[in-house]
């Protein structure tokens, strides 16, 4: 037996809106630790690593170990019948080939509920060593998609440099080039608009503008995105859900022969 | 005979020495003949012409070179004939006004000679005087147009040479030649006719018809004679052009002789990588199989080799140390062997140009004398061409005397495939594989031992018996003589011209016997459209009741005898009717408004020709009938295929708008009169059977195309429909005009109709037993398609149509929809095959740019120029278009790169499918066969290559359940909660184990067996071979298999699995 309760249906709804750009389908594996999803996208250069732990949740029980395969895109249908305020129970017998999605609204006495197929997707469970970085750079989660949108106009690349000083994003591409310079910020007292870099020693490293637009689609997530870089070695996206968990997304970066 | 010390070899192989001790390849011994008492009687192959000297005593100018005539053949004993054929002129004609007399000829033919000597570029080197041999008037009419019965003057215009035709024509068209002409609107008649056209219809030669050369009027060249021979024939004669007898073929005259067919291949060492220069890369063997037309048996097989070789059981083997010396040794074989017929496998645009460039490059004299005459070389030309198959560049080399039949050539001419290597087309044709050696490792092989060059041999034999063994399959050759016999055009004209020439000989033919002048057309296409065909809309549905099937045979052709559509009959305006004195019921007004004389005003040419035609054809299927002999069969029925193709030639010729006589009053009314007859039909149908009229039920014409109308008596029985059917048949006959008839020819018992030109149905003529299954514009031989589709829709048909199984069938197609989300179906049923052509580089293409990028990873192995590029389309990012998605196969299968079932789903068999199960499922169909149960289970594969690839690590899952195992237990095979089934998850693993390597085994014996040893590498590489895809996948899984079992721990097992896999990789 497993179930799960989520207070706020919403976050669970846009860590769905964060993931089904890059993901069809995708298994979640339930375990006493909580909920992990951890998929490459369909051309295998981006992997997604969800972790939703079972403390963060109102209710969670797994009995056993447990993959779901879900359709995302018919999973985003469920979703879109919840109210934004409403709590969600997660539940699914120990070998059912379906899984019941409840809602409650808070306020009003209405409980609604919808059990959807599981797909079987027979898949390998890829993980990502830790590795140390040289640069970790935190900055505002909005910022970040401003400049990944702004300057995926002009090219199809975006460079990330990274020095004491600051972080460098630049593209180029026919029409021009672009450029945003974002200088560490002293002010500490508003943590989530502050720019904080964290550098052992500078990086420049290029990176595919679609899949970073894709990734920023999880910005409603959290007010903090923290990047990891380090040569030779994927870019980490990560969302801290608050409360709950974490959202990554790995990327690897572009070799100079990819671009032609 | 030059004699060559055998220097540097001294192995104990074979070589080969011409005119030696061997007889095995020449030519029977002539018998002596007489040309004073002895009738001289061969059959006419090949045709040409060239400029020579006058030979005494024959007939035409007595000066002056001398366009002369020379036919190649063999007799009925098989020696192989050169015939000159002399005295006959061009000609063409003029139209004249009525002012132009007798007295006009001498001084308008004198000054047209002297035009015509001055207008000779670079001077009158030749001293001729006389160009223009005779002027005459000749009474006749214009093939175009009826205006009225009265012959009028022409003039015939006899010139030496035929250079001078278009000469004359451009002179006549340009200058004032003749002041009384000067204001004479010229018209040309066949002028644009060719010498040996010209030839063949003035002595009633037709294409591989007997020669007869009565006694005394004909000379023979012997060393002795005045006249030496030019040829390597072995009888060289000489005849007047109106001193011979050609027959038709018919009766005695009917069969064809033992003509000798050289098919032959070569292989060349390449360098890694590289397609063979001749420049650079040697030609190391050459292998020959020689048959004589209509003999079952191999007359011979041989092999010549470069370096020793192993003694091959089936053939003769040639070995030579010095690729020169070898080269030598083949061309005086050819010389010997003196064949008519040269065949292969793309032999015009690879064999021959290599042998005749790679000898050229080592300077091997005398190569180059294939042909059949002593001091002509054969060289390379490129020319392009105009054929059904499209436009093309060939290279075309001269054998004089010899028939190069290029089997590609004929395979593309003659069937639609999705591929055309010789492998794709021998599984088609023949049913079978043959091992494909990649050219890359063929030096490999030829730098090894005897053995492996042994090896090299037996593949290079079996490239060159092939061709021979598609020739007697498809009987391609007995077709084409038939074909050159009923249309009269000279057989190697059938595969290097286009269909216009056909129906020009026959036009000629028959205008010259009645008295026609055929205008040489000229002009731009006309830009107007005609109406084609009509198609009844059709009532769409899965009919389990029988569809009888009425047709009218013949169509076209019975509707031009019917209305008497001709050139001949053609009135262009109402004015030139009304000035003829024509009343109504004299001239035909046809639905497009066009105006024809009726019969009884004149007969037209072509429904002469076309009544000749099907009469002929009808004589023929006669004869069909009571034939016994296989060989006779096969002859006979080339024949009646061969007036029937002719017969519906006639309306496409007409309707042609870049051909030679385009006439689109013809065209127009021929298919403006089949619509409205079909239309006319269904009524007639549905009026006659009906209740009320006492029949069981109420008919309903459910569809119409072209010439066919398909009926729904509403009967349960075939016996039913088919009587039906054959009562309507004859019915409605009555309603037309005679020739026209209307046929019961089948009954489609159960019948699935798609659409317009979509259909299936199983085919009856009897009630007992069905002939076959019909599909009509169903994807089964489209090219952009993977064959997944082809094998799914033809058992999807199946089912529904032979099993009447609608169930099964649906149930077969969500299997396969499932099987392809698992990854479970076999890679080269998903492979889309496309030539990679030299104009592609406008919009981007799927295998361009996988081309690109094979070339980037391999410049040596890229596909080249004219290559057919294999390819699938992998998954990729959500935006990616599909050329971006194209991947290699080999490197798919090697990466294990995830496919992209979507887009097989997709865009390859969601419509096809939806489309043959919409009549059953009706709207439905696409949510029951694209969305049910059967896809919710999916296998996602991860790739080796990507981005990504080299920073993940694999966790490992348990095998029961798939859950991710806890940290500490990643080398166990199950997590805990599966523990306790392990013995029996174990048991499927091992059990799967032993399916794979069973498979990988029996895979693995198929090539083997292929590849003809069971003890010897396999080293094919076919990229059409479905074996070959499967025999990697299976490799691989089974890799993954071993590991996986491995898990479990279990000592004894492992080992006993690891020995029993290594012997195998």
């Amino acid at each position: 037996m497993f179930e799960a309760r989520l207070a706020s249906s919403a976050t669970f709804k846009k860590v769905l809106d964060a993931i089904k750009d890059l993901l069809n389908e995708a298994s979640f594996d339930c375990s006493d630790a909580g909920i992990q999803l951890q998929a490459m996208d369909n051309s295998h250069v981006s992997l997604v690593s969800l972790n939703l732990k079972s403390d963060g949740f109102e209710k969670y029980r797994c009995d056993r170990n447990l993959t779901m395969g879900m359709n995302l895109a018919s999973l985003s249908k469920v979703f879109r019948c919840s109210g934004s305020d409403d709590t969600v129970t997660i539940k699914a017998q120990d070998d059912a080939d379906t899984v019941t999605f409840m809602f409650e609204a808070k306020k009003q006495e209405k409980i609604s509920d919808y059990e959807m197929k599981l797909m079987n997707l027979d898949q390998e469970h890829l993980g990502i060593p830790e590795t140390e970085f040289s640069c970790i750079i935190k900055l505002p989660s909005g910022e970040f998609a401003r400049i990944v949108r702004d300057l995926s106009q002009f090219g199809e690349s975006i460079v990330i440099s990274c020095t004491k000083e600051g972080v460098k994003f630049s593209t180029q591409g026919d029409i021009g080039t672009g450029n945003v310079k974002l200088a560490q910020t002293n002010n500490f007292d508003k943590e989530d608009q502050s720019v904080i870099i964290d550098m052992q020693e500078p990086v420049s490293l290029t990176f595919s503008c679609e899949y970073l637009n894709s990734f920023t689609k999880a910005t409603p997530l959290s007010n903090q995105v923290t990047l990891s870089l380090c040569d030779n070695v994927p870019l980490v996206v990560e969302y801290q859900i608050p409360d709950l968990g974490h959202l990554k997304y790995y990327l690897a970066p572009k070799i100079e022969e990819d671009e032609n | 005979m030059n004699k060559r010390k055998s220097d540097e070899y001294t192995g104990h192989f074979k070589k080969y020495k011409p005119n030696g001790t061997t007889v095995l390849y020449q030519r029977p011994p002539i018998l002596h003949i007489d040309p004073a008492k002895d009738t001289f009687i061969f059959q006419e192959l090949e045709l040409d012409n060239y400029v020579g000297n006058v030979y005494p005593g024959m007939p035409g100018p007595q000066s002056g070179p001398v366009p002369i005539i020379r036919m190649f053949g063999i007799t009925k004993e098989g020696n192989s004939v050169c015939c000159h054929v002399h005295g006959f002129s061009p000609y063409f004609y003029i139209n004249l006004p009525t002012t132009f007399s007798n007295g006009d000829l001498g001084p308008f033919k004198d000054k047209l000679n002297e035009a015509l000597i001055n207008d000779i570029r670079g001077g009158n080197r030749d001293g001729i005087t006389d160009a223009v041999l005779i002027v005459e008037i000749i009474k006749g009419k214009n093939l175009v147009e009826y205006h009225g019965d009265d012959d009028e003057p022409f003039a015939k215009i006899t010139l030496s040479q035929h250079k001078f035709v278009p000469a004359a024509k451009r002179l006549l068209s340009t200058q004032i030649i003749y002041q009384s002409l000067s204001n004479h609107n010229f018209q040309f008649f066949e002028s644009n006719v060719d010498i040996e056209t010209r030839f063949m219809v003035d002595t009633n030669i037709l294409g591989c018809c007997w020669i007869e050369l009565p006694p005394k009027t004909w000379y023979e060249r012997t060393d002795f004679s005045a006249h030496s021979k030019t040829s390597r024939c072995q009888i060289e004669v000489d005849v007047a052009w109106d001193n011979f007898i050609s027959h038709a073929p018919e009766g005695e005259w009917g069969d064809v002789a033992q003509f000798r067919i050289h098919s032959f291949d070569i292989e060349c060492a390449g360098r890694k990588g590289i397609f063979p220069e001749p420049k650079i890369d040697p030609i190391i063997q050459i292998a020959n199989v020689i048959q004589l037309h209509g003999v079952k048996e191999v007359m011979a097989r041989n092999i010549f080799c470069l370096k020793s070789c192993a003694p091959i059981g089936h053939a003769e083997v040639y070995c030579y140390e010095d690729e020169s010396k070898m080269l030598e040794a083949w061309a005086q074989f050819v010389r010997e062997l003196d064949p008519d017929i040269f065949t292969g496998y793309n032999i015009n645009n690879f064999d021959f140009p290599y042998l005749l460039e790679r000898a050229k490059h080592l300077k091997v004299q005398n190569f180059d004398f294939l042909g059949r005459l002593l001091n002509v070389r054969s060289q390379i030309k490129e020319t392009t061409t105009q054929t059904k198959i499209g436009k093309r560049m060939y290279k075309t080399i001269n054998f004089e005397g010899r028939v190069p039949y290029d089997m590609l050539l004929v395979i593309k001419r003659d069937f639609k495939l999705r591929s055309y290597t010789l492998n794709s087309v021998c599984q088609e044709i023949l049913g079978e594989q043959k091992e494909d050696v990649h050219y890359s490792i063929i030096t490999d092989l030829q730098n090894g031992d005897e053995q492996t060059r042994r090896r090299l041999a037996v593949y290079c034999l079996k490239d060159a018996d092939l061709p021979l063994r598609l020739i007697n399959t498809v009987l391609s050759f007995t077709n084409d003589v038939e074909m050159a016999r009923v249309t009269g055009v000279p057989i190697t004209s059938l595969l290097t011209k286009g269909e216009q020439v056909k129906v020009v000989a026959q036009l000629l033919r028959h205008a010259r016997e009645a008295g026609y002048f055929m205008p040489a057309h000229q002009g731009t296409p006309a830009q107007e459209q005609y109406e084609g065909a009509t198609v009844i809309e059709p009532a769409r549905g899965y009919y389990t009741d029988p569809i009888a099937t009425l047709d009218f045979s013949s169509l076209y052709p019975s509707i031009m005898i019917a209305h008497n559509l001709c050139y001949t009959t053609l009135i262009k305006s109402t004015i030139m009717k009304d000035k003829l004195g024509l009343t109504n019921d004299q001239v035909t007004s046809t639905p497009v408004n066009s105006l024809f004389v009726k019969s009884s005003v004149r007969p037209g040419l072509l429904p002469h020709i076309l009544q000749h035609l099907l009469a002929a054809r009808k004589k023929t299927k006669a004869l069909l009938k009571d034939a016994k002999d296989p060989v006779l069969k096969a002859v006979l029925n080339g024949r009646q295929l061969a007036y029937k193709i002719s017969a519906n030639s006639v309306y496409g010729f007409t309707g042609a708008q870049v051909g030679k006589l385009p006439c689109l009053e013809i065209s127009g009314s021929v298919t403006a009169y089949g619509r409205a007859m079909i239309e006319q039909t269904k009524q007639e149908v549905e009026q006659h059977y009906t209740i009320q009229n006492g029949y069981e039920t109420d008919a309903k014409v459910i569809y119409g195309d072209t010439d066919s109308v398909m009926v729904n008596f509403k009967v349960k029985t075939l016996e039913r429909s088919m009587e039906l059917g054959k009562e309507a048949a004859e019915l409605i006959s009555t309603k037309f005009i005679s020739p026209i008839k209307l046929e019961f020819e089948k009954v489609y018992y159960p019948y699935l109709l798609i659409n317009k030109k979509r259909y299936a149905g199983l085919y009856f003529t009897k009630p007992d037993k069905y002939d076959k299954m019909d599909c009509k514009g169903i994807e089964t031989v489209r090219r952009d398609n993977c064959t997944l589709v082809v094998d799914v829709i033809g058992t999807c048909l199946q089912k529904l149509l032979i099993d009447r199984d609608p169930d099964g069938a649906v149930n077969y197609a969500k299997l396969v929809i499932s099987d392809l989300l698992q990854n479970n179906i076999d890679i080269s049923q998903l492979v889309i095959t496309k030539e990679l052509s030299k104009e592609d580089y406008a919009a981007k293409q799927a295998h361009v740019e996988l081309a690109k990028k094979m070339k980037k990873r391999d410049p040596g192995n890229a596909p080249k120029i004219g290559d057919r590029i294999p390819y699938v389309i992998t998954a990729g990012n959500r935006n990616a278009k599909a050329f971006e998605k194209a991947e290699d196969p080999i490197y798919v299968l090697e990466n294990n790169i995830p496919i992209d079932a979507r887009y097989y789903l997709e865009n390859q068999l969601s419509k096809p499918l939806v489309r043959i199960f919409q009549p059953i499922l009706g709207d439905n169909a696409e949510s029951i066969l694209l969305r049910g149960e059967h896809t919710r289970t999916r296998t996602v594969v991860t790739s080796k290559v990507g981005a990504l690839s080299a920073f993940t690590q694999k966790k490992e899952t348990c095998l029961g359940c798939k859950s991710v195992l806890p940290k500490g237990y990643e080398n166990e095979a199950v997590c805990a909660h599966c523990k306790p089934k392990e013995a029996s998850i174990f048991q499927q693993e091992l059990c799967h184990h032993r399916m794979l390597e069973d498979r990988f085994s029996e895979l693995f014996t198929e090539c083997q067996r292929c590849q003809g040893s069971l003890h010897e590498e396999i080293l094919c590489t076919s990229r059409d071979c479905p074996i070959f895809y499967i025999r990697k996948k299976v490799q691989m899984e089974l890799d993954n298999s071993k590991k996986k079992v491995a898990r479990f721990g279990d000592p004894l097992a492992v080992e006993e699995d690891e020995s029993s896999n290594q012997d195998i990789f």
